[in-house]
């Protein structure tokens, strides 16, 4: 139990300390990008979910893990993971995002949370209902891994979906590049060879970034304390994720984060003399028969909070911040979207965009559809004076 | 002196003289303390669209990830430079071009 403790206390600090410093926020990923096609942090995104899948696969043909979190698939990751992504979106800051910065001296954040663990305790009431009219008719089918069903070993598997992600990624990136050149040269004929060329010319793009992020990590390492200090790139923390969600993989299970929150709820209700353990929800779903108690996964988000407050007190960015009036509204009524779309879900942007994905959860591809869904319109509504690229 | 900023894209840093130079001469002052991403990043557009070309326009912040996406959001419609104090405090910059 103890060695058990240790691993929660490096991956939360870890999780922490990466998430504050790379900005690793999944509202930002997806609402700037939406907004002003900024790409950076949906970059990072991706390129952790795809280090963790290929990680994740290969460690599971192998044998050295300790479990899928695989819920039944239906229409409830959709409309759970729409509320989510509007959500979030609202807070400004998703369920990571929220821990890191409530970390960071947020009492915004503190806020948010709150809201979410009223959202999860009303969610807990109302399960016996939603149980027979929302969760029956909406789910359609056995939660499933693609890593346990395919004909593919899993390793190879999370290796070609990636070498795909990259392949659709290039061409992207090759395409804009290769259209201007041929708008520049403006002859039809050369530009269906140019068109052809696109994947080659956006993995020589990719080829040259990576190279350039390599050699700016090794100049940065010359000075590391004064390196240290600086935000770092979203990659660099899709690499630190990466290495502790593989070490979390082994020992533990898939990283979460609202499913230990909720449970958090259930626990601390229970010290102020609430019978949670009598809530179906939280007796059986949540703590599946094994009483109400503090929990590893509960004890390792906890440890996220103390990673980003160490990596923002090294940086110089911790601060008590006291939010502005007029941004409670967004704490209390995201903080509510949010714990009540995680558990309708079931899941967060880190359970089904991150984890999830990284796991080829059928179930998690359609909730992610749906964050994302809800934090493309809950984007064009708070960019509704100013206006959105896409 | 190598750094970090070379692979992380962030806007030049200002020194804490420079900084206080022109904040004495800035046209307009946004108050964003406490306030998190995206607000700041709508007002900074709004701020830009009362202002002439020329003119510049200042976010004091305590939300660190705003010193990058306020400056992104932007794009080319300013020209921005961030001021750190090392201490939870960051000013955004913003000449209108």
């Amino acid at each position: 139990m103890i060695s058990t403790i240790v691993v929660a206390a490096v991956v939360g600090i870890g999780l922490g300390v990466f998430l504050q410093k790379g900005r690793f926020c999944f509202v930002n990923a997806f609402r700037d990008f939406f907004a002003y096609k900024d790409s950076r942090v949906t970059k990072g995104v991706l390129a952790a979910t795809l280090l963790t899948m290929v990680f994740w696969g290969i460690a599971y043909q192998l044998g050295y893990y300790q479990g899928f979190w695989t819920p039944r698939w239906g229409l409830t990751g959709l409309v759970g993971g729409f509320i989510f992504g509007v959500g979030m979106t609202y807070a400004g800051g998703c369920a990571s995002g929220t821990l890191y910065r409530a970390g960071e001296g947020y009492l915004q954040f503190w806020l948010t949370l709150l809201f979410m663990g009223v959202g999860y305790a009303g969610f807990t009431v109302a399960f016996p209902t939603l149980q027979t009219t929302y969760f029956e008719p909406l789910t359609f089918g056995e939660g499933v891994s693609l890593f346990a069903i395919s004909p593919v070993p899993a390793g190879l598997l999370g290796v070609l979906v990636a070498v795909g992600a990259l392949l659709v990624y290039a061409t992207l990136i090759g395409r804009t590049g290769t259209r201007a050149d041929a708008e520049e040269r403006s002859t039809a004929a050369s530009v269906r060879p140019a068109a052809m060329l696109a994947p080659l010319v956006g993995l020589q793009q990719f080829a040259r970034g990576t190279a350039e992020y390599f050699r700016g990590v090794a100049e940065a390492a010359r000075n590391p304390l004064e390196a240290s200090k600086q935000p770092w790139d979203p990659r660099s923390a899709a690499l630190g994720i990466t290495a502790v969600a593989v070490l979390w993989f082994t020992q533990v299970s898939i990283v979460g984060v609202t499913g230990p929150e909720a449970r958090w709820t259930g626990y601390l209700l229970s010290q102020v003399g609430v019978d949670a353990g009598s809530f179906e929800y939280w007796g059986s779903i949540l703590f599946q028969g094994q009483g109400v108690g503090v929990t590893v996964d509960m004890v390792m988000i906890a440890f996220v909070i103390v990673g980003a407050a160490l990596a923002a007190l090294w940086s110089g960015d911790f601060s008590l911040r006291v939010p502005k009036r007029r941004r409670l509204p967004n704490a209390v009524v995201g903080g509510l979207m949010m714990g009540a779309g995680s558990r309708l879900a079931p899941g967060c942007n880190i359970g089904n965009i991150y984890s999830g994905i990284a796991e080829l959860s059928v179930h998690s591809f359609i909730a992610a559809a749906g964050i994302v869904a809800g934090v493309y319109v809950m984007t064009h509504w708070i960019y509704r004076e100013v206006g959105c690229a896409i | 002196m190598p750094s970090i900023d070379d692979v992380t894209d962030a806007p030049d840093e200002l020194s804490d003289e420079r900084a206080e130079e022109l904040l004495e001469e800035a046209d307009l002052v946004q108050d964003m303390m406490g306030e998190v991403c995206p607000y700041p990043q709508v007002e900074a557009k709004k701020g830009l669209q009362k202002i002439d070309s020329g003119e510049l326009l200042v976010q004091e912040t305590d939300h660190v990830p705003c010193t990058e996406n306020v400056p992104r959001a932007v794009g080319d419609d300013a020209e921005a430079r961030v001021w750190r104090s090392g201490d939870a405090k960051y000013r955004i910059y913003l000449r209108k071009q």
